[in-house]
C-alpha cells in the first residue's frame, strides 16, 4: 500500500474517533439519549466496533511512523509495518471479543 | 561628447567624501571577538575537539572574512568550503552560535550579538568531511533520486526542439520560489526528523519535487510520486517549519512539502495539475520575433 493511503486512513480515522467518540460519550453519560442508543444493541456495537477499529488504526499507525523514523534502516521498514499489522488486528479481534461479553452477546 | 558623458557619472566631492568615509567606518576595527572552531578530519582524528582564535573585527566583516583571515594568518590547516562569497552558490552554510547560516551572508558582529564569542561547526545532520565542511554526499543523492529536471514523454521534440515550451506568468509562478533554491542543505540540518530518519528524503528534495511537478512543461507527476510518496518521503514531514525558519532564500520547503503532499492526494482521486505544455508554434515564434 502507498504511504499516502495509509497517511490518508490516518487522517480520516482522526474524524471518526471524534464522530464515533462522541456517540460513545453520549450514549454513557447523557440521561436523554443514552438509553436510545445503548437500547439499540446493533447501533451501540457498531459504533463500538468503528470506533475500536479507527483508535487502533490511529494509535497504532502513530507507533509505526514513530519506530520508522528512529530506526530508519529501509530492510527494518517493511518488517516493522508487518509487525505492526499484526499486533493491531490481534488487539481489535481481542477488543471485539471483550465488547461482546460485555454486552453478552458472547 | 565621450567626456560629456563621463562628467555625468563623477561623483560630487561631498559625496564621494561620505562615500570613502563610510567605507572606512564599515572596516575600521571595532571589537575582540574570540572564535571557538571545530576541528575534526575523520580520516586522521580519532575524536573532534575545539580550537580557539582572536580576531579583531569590523563592522562590515562576514564569518566567511574572520575564517579566511584565520586560515590566512593562524591555522592554514582550517578546512571550510566556499565559492562565490555572496549568497549564491550555497557553499558555506554552516552552524555559527547554533543555527544554520551562510557564512558569506552573516556578519560576525551580527552573530556575536552582545557577546563576544562566536562558535563555528559544520551542519547538524551531516557527515563531516573536514572541520567546517560537511559531505553533501547523501544530499545530493536524495536531490537527484526526485528527478529534477524537466520530463517529457515527446522525445522528439525534446530531443529536437522546434520552439520553446508555453508558459504563462501565472503558470511560472506556481513554482518560482522553489527555483531560488542554492541546495546550502540548511534546511536538512535544521529537520527534527532528519536528525533520527537519515533516510527521510528531506525539505530540500521534497521541496523540488513539488516544483518540477507544478511546471506545466513537466510531465512526470507519476513518476515522482512513485519516489516521494513512500516510508521515508513527504509524510514523514511534521510540519514543524525548521527547515523554513533557517531557509538563506526564502525558499520555504515546509510549504512545498504540505502542497506536496495535497497534490498526492488529489492525484489519488485522478486530479493532475496540468496538461504538458506544448512547444509553441513556428507562426507564434516568428511573430513575436518581429515584434507582430
Ligand atoms: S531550500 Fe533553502 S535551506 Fe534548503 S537547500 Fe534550498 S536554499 Fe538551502
Ligand atoms: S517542516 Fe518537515 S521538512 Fe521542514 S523541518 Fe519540519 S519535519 Fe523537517
Ligand atoms: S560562498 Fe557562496 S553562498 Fe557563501
Amino acid at each position: 500500500m502507498r504511504e499516502s493511503t495509509v497517511m490518508f486512513l490516518h487522517y480520516i480515522t482522526a474524524i471518526l474517533i471524534a464522530i464515533t467518540g462522541l456517540i460513545h460519550l453520549l450514549a454513557n453519560n447523557d440521561p436523554a439519549i443514552g438509553p436510545l442508543i445503548k437500547s439499540n444493541t446493533a447501533l451501540y456495537l457498531g459504533n463500538m466496533a468503528i470506533f475500536l477499529a479507527a483508535l487502533l488504526y490511529h494509535a497504532f499507525n502513530g507507533v509505526r511512523v514513530i519506530l520508522i523514523e528512529m530506526v530508519p534502516d529501509r530492510c527494518w521498514t517493511k518488517w516493522i509495518g508487518w509487525a505492526i499489522l499484526i499486533v493491531g488486528v490481534v488487539t481489535y479481534a481481542v477488543g471485539l471479543q471483550v465488547l461482546m461479553v460485555a454486552l453478552g452477546l458472547a | 561628447m565621450a567626456s560629456e558623458e563621463a562628467k555625468d557619472y563623477v561623483l560630487p566631492p561631498e559625496v564621494l567624501e561620505e562615500t570613502v568615509r563610510a567605507s572606512e567606518e564599515l572596516w575600521k576595527p571595532v571589537k575582540k571577538v574570540k572564535f571557538r572552531i571545530y576541528k575534526y578530519n575523520p580520516k586522521k582524528d580519532y575524536a573532534p575537539h575545539w580550537e580557539e582564535h582572536e580576531l579583531e573585527v569590523s563592522k562590515g566583516m562576514t564569518v566567511l572574512d574572520a575564517l579566511l583571515t584565520i586560515k590566512g594568518e593562524m591555522d592554514p590547516t582550517l578546512g571550510v568550503r566556499y565559492s562565490c562569497r555572496m549568497g549564491l552558490c550555497g557553499s558555506c552554510a554552516m552552524m555559527i552560535n547554533g543555527k544554520q547560516m551562510l557564512a558569506c551572508q552573516t556578519r560576525v558582529l551580527e552573530a556575536a550579538g552582545d557577546g563576544d564569542v562566536v562558535e563555528l561547526r559544520p551542519l547538524d545532520n551531516f557527515p563531516v568531511e573536514r572541520d567546517l565542511a560537511a559531505d553533501f554526499t547523501h544530499f545530493f543523492e536524495k536531490h537527484k533520486s526526485v528527478k529534477p529536471w524537466i520530463i517529457r514523454s515527446d522525445e522528439v521534440e525534446l530531443n529536437n526542439p522546434t520552439g520553446p515550451y508555453k508558459q504563462t506568468v501565472d503558470e511560472y509562478a506556481r513554482y518560482y520560489q522553489f527555483t531560488d533554491c542554492i541546495k546550502c542543505g540548511a534546511c536538512l540540518s535544521a529537520c527534527p526528523t532528519a536528525a533520527t530518519d537519515y533516510e527521510y528524503l528531506g525539505p530540500q528534495a521534497l521541496a523540488q519535487a513539488y516544483r518540477y511537478m507544478v511546471d506545466t512543461r513537466d510531465d512526470g507527476l507519476d513518476v515522482r510520486i512513485a519516489v516521494v510518496d513512500t516510508e521515508h518521503g513527504c509524510w514523514r514531514c511534521h510540519f514543524a517549519a525548521s527547515c523554513s525558519d533557517v531557509c538563506p532564500r526564502g525558499v520555504d520547503p515546509a510549504q512545498g512539502i504540505q502542497l506536496l503532499k495535497r497534490l498526492i492526494i488529489k492525484r489519488k482521486f485522478g486530479y493532475k495539475p496540468h496538461k504538458p505544455a506544448e512547444a509553441l508554434p513556428a507562426k507564434v515564434k516568428a511573430e513575436s520575433k518581429s515584434g507582430g
